[in-house]
């Protein structure tokens, strides 16, 4: 190697170590923090003279922490089944059925994600309240039912990838479409459905906006909501422990499923991304 | 017909019905349980003629311009660093892709923690003998905190270059080899034309986002607040959906409506610009994005 060449690799390690230490310090503080007594939380120190693992456990003495995680679960339940069993059929639909005007819909589904959810929440709030449902999960687990643009764009990029022979073998063996769908094309689709599933989870367990407008009672709220109560309050007092605290029970479960799933996951970003 | 069902009944419901009720609605004086009274352009009338709306557009502005270039910028120098298969890679885009997984409330409060008066980063300005800004007491603070967010959630976009990064093919760096070309002309005329398309894409995605960002901002004003910290953090942090979210909590309907409206015109126009000005920058002869 000359000199030249040797500067070059450490100059191009030298940008990944500093771009990781950014990426990873405010997680490193995260954790920190968690565990830090009260007394020095309330200080400019960095690290905790001793781990206080008992912030977690005041946390879920101070808040009802299980009870949000299990209406969180319970969200992520519905609409992530909401989501593959409305999707698949459709995506199904657009890519491996023809039928008459298929593209002039299906670029009315890709716009219908450009248009701001504002146009839309002020109207549907009102349908879920004529129906009483406020205050409840439904308006946020039913819409899943209904196949969203973003899902069925992504498994249709998934399924645009089989092959037509084999799906054309199975219909002059005589199977319907649902028939060859369940049992030729979901099998072989079965990443594309997960990547779809664990986006749904992952934006169902984050998202504030819906279940801040639609969720009153304490006992109702998800993790997203009830962390942003608990928050508030406790940013009065200076117990950042705390915040951090209930931040890590909220952000461990996503960081583990990613850990499990990345490859699926770096799978569907990388199809959203490049093939249209 | 029948797979097509789950689709047609929720956008006829939960798409259709609404986009044709808030326009309607954005043209009268309603509440909830009240029947609409019809008033005209008088909603759009006092949105025009309101300071709010100005803010929250500049504020808008300021995020785009300064927030979307950095976070690609960086997406685009991590991607170029990871691009081809070697041993370690694997560990760094793991760990720049992390961030992207945390929810916005969490990141929020999170960066809320990092920057307060005393947190780690003004720390580290003390260090350096500097004084830390308020970030959420000063209005001009409240952006690059935001931007800051932003920036460390970049995994997806990263992503999405490498996905484009790994297309190109070998042969065309090999061919601006031949003629001379050094580290930097090859990233200019080969790389920066090919991903172009992924660049548009992100472009295009990244103002939608900011357009409509409201979580994090909502997060930062609130703690702000409750928290009684300095200043008001409300007035530097209002983007549009945060407005409009006043509106529809006051239950003046009617103008939340027109907000909404406003809004979706604008990332409808913003859109069409973008597209029209791809011809000039965007490399066609890139497969892929229709």
């Amino acid at each position: 190697m000359t000199s030249r060449r040797v500067l070059m690799v450490i100059g191009r390690h030298a940008v990944l170590i500093g771009l990781a230490v950014m990426f990873a310090a405010p997680f490193l503080f995260m954790l920190l923090q968690s565990v830090m007594p009260l007394s020095q939380a309330k200080t400019t120190a960095l690290y905790p003279d001793h781990f206080e693992w008992s912030n977690y456990s005041t946390v879920f003495d101070r808040i009802p922490l299980g009870g949000y995680v299990i209406n969180t679960l319970k969200v992520c339940v519905l609409t992530v089944t909401g989501t593959v069993v409305s999707c698949v059929p459709v995506a199904y639909a657009f890519s491996h059925v023809r039928w008459k005007g298929r593209n002039a819909v299906f670029v009315l589904v890709l716009s219908t994600m450009m248009l701001p959810f504002q146009v839309l929440f002020v109207s549907q709030y009102q349908i879920f309240s004529t129906l009483g449902w406020l205050n409840s999960i439904l308006p946020l687990t039913v819409p899943a039912f209904f196949a969203d643009a973003f899902s069925i764009f992504l498994l249709r990029q998934f399924f645009l990838t089989l092959p037509t022979e084999t799906l054309d073998a199975a219909r002059v063996d005589g199977a319907g479409e649902f028939a060859v769908l369940r049992r030729v094309v979901m099998p072989m689709a079965r990443p594309g459905i997960m990547a779809i599933a664990i986006f749904q989870f992952l934006f169902s367990w984050g998202d504030f906006f819906g279940p801040n407008i639609y969720l009153q009672d304490d006992d109702k709220l998800t993790l997203a909501v009830g962390l942003v109560r608990f928050n508030s309050d406790v940013a009065r007092l200076g117990e950042s422990n705390l915040t951090m605290a209930a931040s890590v029970v909220f952000v461990l479960p996503l960081i583990v499923v990613f850990f499990f799933a990345q490859k699926v996951f770096i799978e569907g970003v990388t199809l959203t991304g490049t093939k249209g | 017909m029948a797979l097509l069902s789950p689709w047609l009944i929720g956008f006829f419901v939960f798409t259709l019905y609404p986009i044709v009720n808030s326009l309607y609605w954005s043209f009268t004086v309603k509440r909830y349980g009240q029947p609409a009274r019809w008033v005209g352009l008088r909603n759009y009338d006092l949105l025009l003629g309101n300071d709010d709306l100005a803010k929250a557009l500049g504020n808008t502005v300021y995020l785009a311009v300064f927030g979307l270039p950095i976070r690609i910028g960086i997406a685009v120098l991590a991607a170029s660093l990871l691009a081809r298969r070697r041993r370690g890679n694997g560990a760094y885009r793991l760990m720049f892709y992390v961030p992207s997984v945390v929810p916005a409330v969490a990141s929020g409060a999170l960066f809320f923690f990092l920057l307060k008066g005393g947190g780690p980063v003004s720390s580290l300005f003390e260090l350096f003998g500097a004084e830390a800004p308020v970030w959420f007491g000063d209005p001009r603070w409240a952006k690059p905190a935001l931007i800051m967010v932003g920036t460390w959630a970049l995994g997806d976009v990263m992503l999405i270059f490498l996905a484009g990064l790994v297309d190109i093919p070998r042969s065309l760096y090999e061919a601006a080899e031949l003629d001379g070309a050094g580290r930097w002309a090859k990233f200019r005329h080969v790389t920066l034309p090919m991903i172009s398309p992924v660049t548009f894409f992100t472009v295009l995605t990244g103002l939608i986002g900011v357009l409509q960002s409201f979580d994090q901002a909502y997060v930062f004003s609130q703690g702000a607040r409750r928290g009684r910290l300095t200043g008001e953090p409300d007035g530097s942090l209002l983007t549009y959906a945060m407005l409009q979210l006043r509106q529809f909590q006051d239950g003046r309907i009617g103008l939340a409506s027109a907000m909404a409206w406003v809004l979706f015109l604008l990332t409808f126009a913003i859109t069409m610009a973008l597209l029209a000005s791809r011809r000039r920058w965007v490399h066609t002869s890139v497969e892929g994005f229709g």
